[in-house]
């Protein structure tokens, strides 16, 4: 699935941003929501950010597209840095990096109808007009999944599942090649969040875009991305390839992580070592690596030195001291029950009645 | 944390002549219907519904937005908002007495006391202008004839319970100072403070982060260990359904349509609305291709059809799933689905 490693389509490099601290009127504390992210998203591919609330990833996914300015660092898409270019140059280049965002109740203008929602984007960016604008507002629509007829129809007569197809319809109508999903399922329910991720895996084959998934739900993240970074409180402290992270997470916290997924599977009911305590506040982040106050591994010296984004085999980066003797001590490797016989049988019978259905009745996703 | 035995001593000795019958079900709901003024005429958002519970057993509601498991869940707390909803038929027998049938003083009496209920957003339902431990002592103090020191003791009694750290210093702490997942567990202090028969959780952890999830996940079942209570919890994450379910009912728009033992329900689930919602959960084991999916949405009142409601999304369905509704039947000891072609192996060949 992915291109030539080299072939890089947006970074970020030392990327910082604190909110607070500043002016008169701004608190006093300093909230330190992105400390020091650097990553790389290479073309095609998936890359998924994952982490608990507070951890900086929605503030990272901002920070990529530049809807708000980073208090320090760089951000290069496709080699140049973004954040000295001139506000026309920044428009132009915003049709090719769309977000789809969580709420699809919040997101779109409530005063304006599907057709214009779609098409705004198509008419700034000058694509197309009058008829043909109107033909390609609703390819879009049936892309999605929708029908060209709901395009006269208001936001608040959709369900959520049809918002959120709404928002990726016209997320692609600047014929984007980044899209980045700030939590773009976890709102839903779940046969319709499989509705969206299926949709949203179709779009990225078929238009070649790249997708960053930020999302605190680990199961979509294995069944959807490619490589993945755990974050914690402002830090990235694992990033790798997916199956190598859930097969072998090498960082406590994403080895935490991984053990409190409910395990879909009521057979051998074990109680499981649990992380104690909160997530501590990013205004007020824990010296040394900032895990440690939740760490069962922590030293003394976790508690002082800061650990650096080190590299691991495979290509995998991972911030903690210890992650060599961690990983021997073979914790949080997950094992997922195998489906039933019965589940399996009955699921197979389900899939192929459901094409025939398909190639009968109306097409959906 | 263990120093729990030494709990149930304090209070009242009067609800203890149940626990000898273990099988008997504490609570039994019998053919529940709710209605919405305004619906269409027999489209009713709770349909037929019934499920039992033990003492010291967990039964698991699933399903999506609109089945209906909230509105089973309020109609049991006697919490329905009337009108618009009605309640109009069946029957809920709690240790003899139908729930649905008291008036709403004993009602009253009931609620936080032999039963409670913990909320998905616990933000909504503390008040903000009290204490943690002013709430928690109102609560004791609203059904109890103790005095008010004692009812602070013991309010302090249960943040130690559900393992709130410096308990001492959250008990004049207000609500907006402690965190979503500590803000649970003064929600669940405050629902066993009285130490109920039932505890209803609708969706408790569904706002809370993984880790904190799991924390309190943990900690009711413990809880429940210990005291004994049975509980109804209410979920869309058949994660969780399977961690902590002994009984599981799968809801669709309003009606019961598979139910049984957890193990049966994972190992042979029977619907297609099950085997379709197993299918849309993405694996936590490697990648198997494009996830199964449930086309279209929940129609609404309107357009429900007359016969089994989940007909529209359907791939098995015919004209007589449209038509006539399924009853619920039994497949093995326990174990029910709302299918007129269930086992669907023996009903719908494999097509090509």
């Amino acid at each position: 699935m992915n291109t030539q490693a080299s072939d890089i389509i947006i970074e970020s490099t030392g990327l910082v941003k604190h909110f607070g601290g500043g002016g008169l009127l701004s608190s006093p504390t300093i909230v330190r929501a992105v400390d020091g992210v650097s990553m790389a998203v290479k073309r095609g591919e998936t890359f998924a950010i994952v982490g608990e609330s507070g951890c900086g990833k929605s503030t990272l996914g901002r920070l990529l597209l530049r809807l708000i300015e980073p208090t320090a660092g760089d951000v290069r898409y496709e080699g140049r840095s973004i954040l000295g270019l001139p506000p026309n140059e920044m428009r132009k280049l915003r049709r090719e990096m769309q977000i789809i965002f969580q709420d699809p109740f919040g997101s779109l203008n409530p005063r304006m109808n599907v057709r214009d929602i779609v098409g705004e984007p198509i008419w700034l960016h000058g694509l197309a007009h009058g008829a043909e604008k109107q033909e390609r507002v609703a390819d879009l629509l049936r892309t999605v999944g929708l029908i060209p007829a709901h395009g006269e129809r208001y936001p608040h007569e959709f369900s959520g599942g049809q918002r959120q197809r709404i928002g990726i319809a016209r997320a692609l109508a600047g014929e984007p090649k980044l899209i980045i999903g700030d939590e773009p399922v976890s709102a839903l329910d779940v046969s319709i969040q499989a509705q969206i991720i299926n949709l949203l895996e179709h779009l990225k084959d078929r238009f070649g875009l790249t997708l960053v998934i930020i999302a605190h739900d680990l199961a979509v993240i294995r069944h959807m991305s490619d490589r993945v970074a755990v974050m914690y409180l402002g830090e990235i402290v694992e990033l790798s390839d997916t199956d190598d992270l859930f097969d072998d997470p090498l960082h406590p916290y994403t080895q935490a992580l991984l053990t409190a997924i409910p395990v879909p599977s009521p057979v051998n009911r074990q109680p499981k070592p649990l992380l104690q305590g909160d997530v501590p506040s990013p205004a007020a982040p824990p010296s040394g690596c900032r895990f440690h106050t939740r760490c069962p591994h922590a030293k003394a010296r976790c508690r002082e030195e800061h650990p650096r984004l080190e590299a691991a085999a495979d290509g995998r980066q991972v911030a903690c001291h210890f992650w060599r003797e961690i990983q021997n001590a073979g914790s949080g490797a997950l094992t997922a029950p195998p489906a039933s016989p019965a589940l399996t049988k009955r699921l197979a019978l389900y899939k192929t009645w459901r094409e025939r259905h398909d190639k009968t009745a109306t097409p959906g996703l | 944390m263990m120093n729990t035995s030494a709990l149930p001593s304090m209070l009242d000795h009067t609800r203890r002549k149940s626990e000898s019958d273990a099988a008997h079900p504490l609570l039994k709901v019998e053919n529940l219907s709710v209605r919405f003024d305004g619906a269409p005429a027999g489209i009713n958002v709770v349909d037929d519904v019934s499920f039992a519970v033990a003492k010291g057993r967990t039964l698991c509601i699933v399903g999506e937005s609109g089945c209906g498991k909230s509105v089973t869940a309020l109609a049991l707390m006697g919490l329905l908002p009337t009108p618009p909803a009605r309640i109009v038929g069946g029957r809920a027998l709690f240790d003899g007495k139908d729930l649905l049938a008291l008036p709403d003083r004993e009602r009253a009496d009931m609620r936080g006391n032999q039963t409670a209920m913990i909320f998905q957003e616990p933000m909504t339902s503390l008040n903000p202008v009290f204490t943690v431990g002013d709430q928690i002592t109102e609560g004791i103090l609203r059904h109890r004839k103790i005095s008010k020191a004692a009812a602070s003791e013991r309010a302090l009694e249960m943040l130690r319970r559900v393992r709130i750290p410096a308990p001492e210093k959250r008990m004049r702490a207000f609500p907006h100072e402690l965190s979503g997942g500590m803000r649970q567990r003064v929600m669940i202090a405050m629902a066993l403070a009285n130490e109920p028969q039932l505890l209803i959780a609708d969706e408790p952890t569904t706002a809370l982060d993984v880790t904190i999830q799991a924390q309190i996940i943990a900690l009711i079942h413990q809880l429940q260990k210990e005291s004994g209570m049975a509980m109804i919890l209410i979920t869309h994450d058949l994660g969780v359904v399977a961690e902590v379910a002994d009984e599981v009912v799968v809801m669709y728009a309003g009606r019961v349509v598979e139910s049984g033992p957890v193990e049966d329900i994972f190992a042979d689930p029977q619907h297609p609305y099950t085997i379709g919602l197993m299918g849309s959960v993405p694996s936590l084991g490697r990648r198997q291709g494009r996830l199964t999916t449930i086309p279209g949405t929940v129609p609404p009142a309107e357009l429900m059809p007359r016969g089994c409601r989940f007909s529209p999304r359907c791939p098995f369905a015919d004209q007589r799933c449209v038509s006539d509704p399924p009853p619920l039947i039994e497949l093995s000891p326990g174990h029910r689905a709302r299918c007129w072609y269930a086992p669907l192996e023996l009903h719908r060949e494999p097509i090509r």
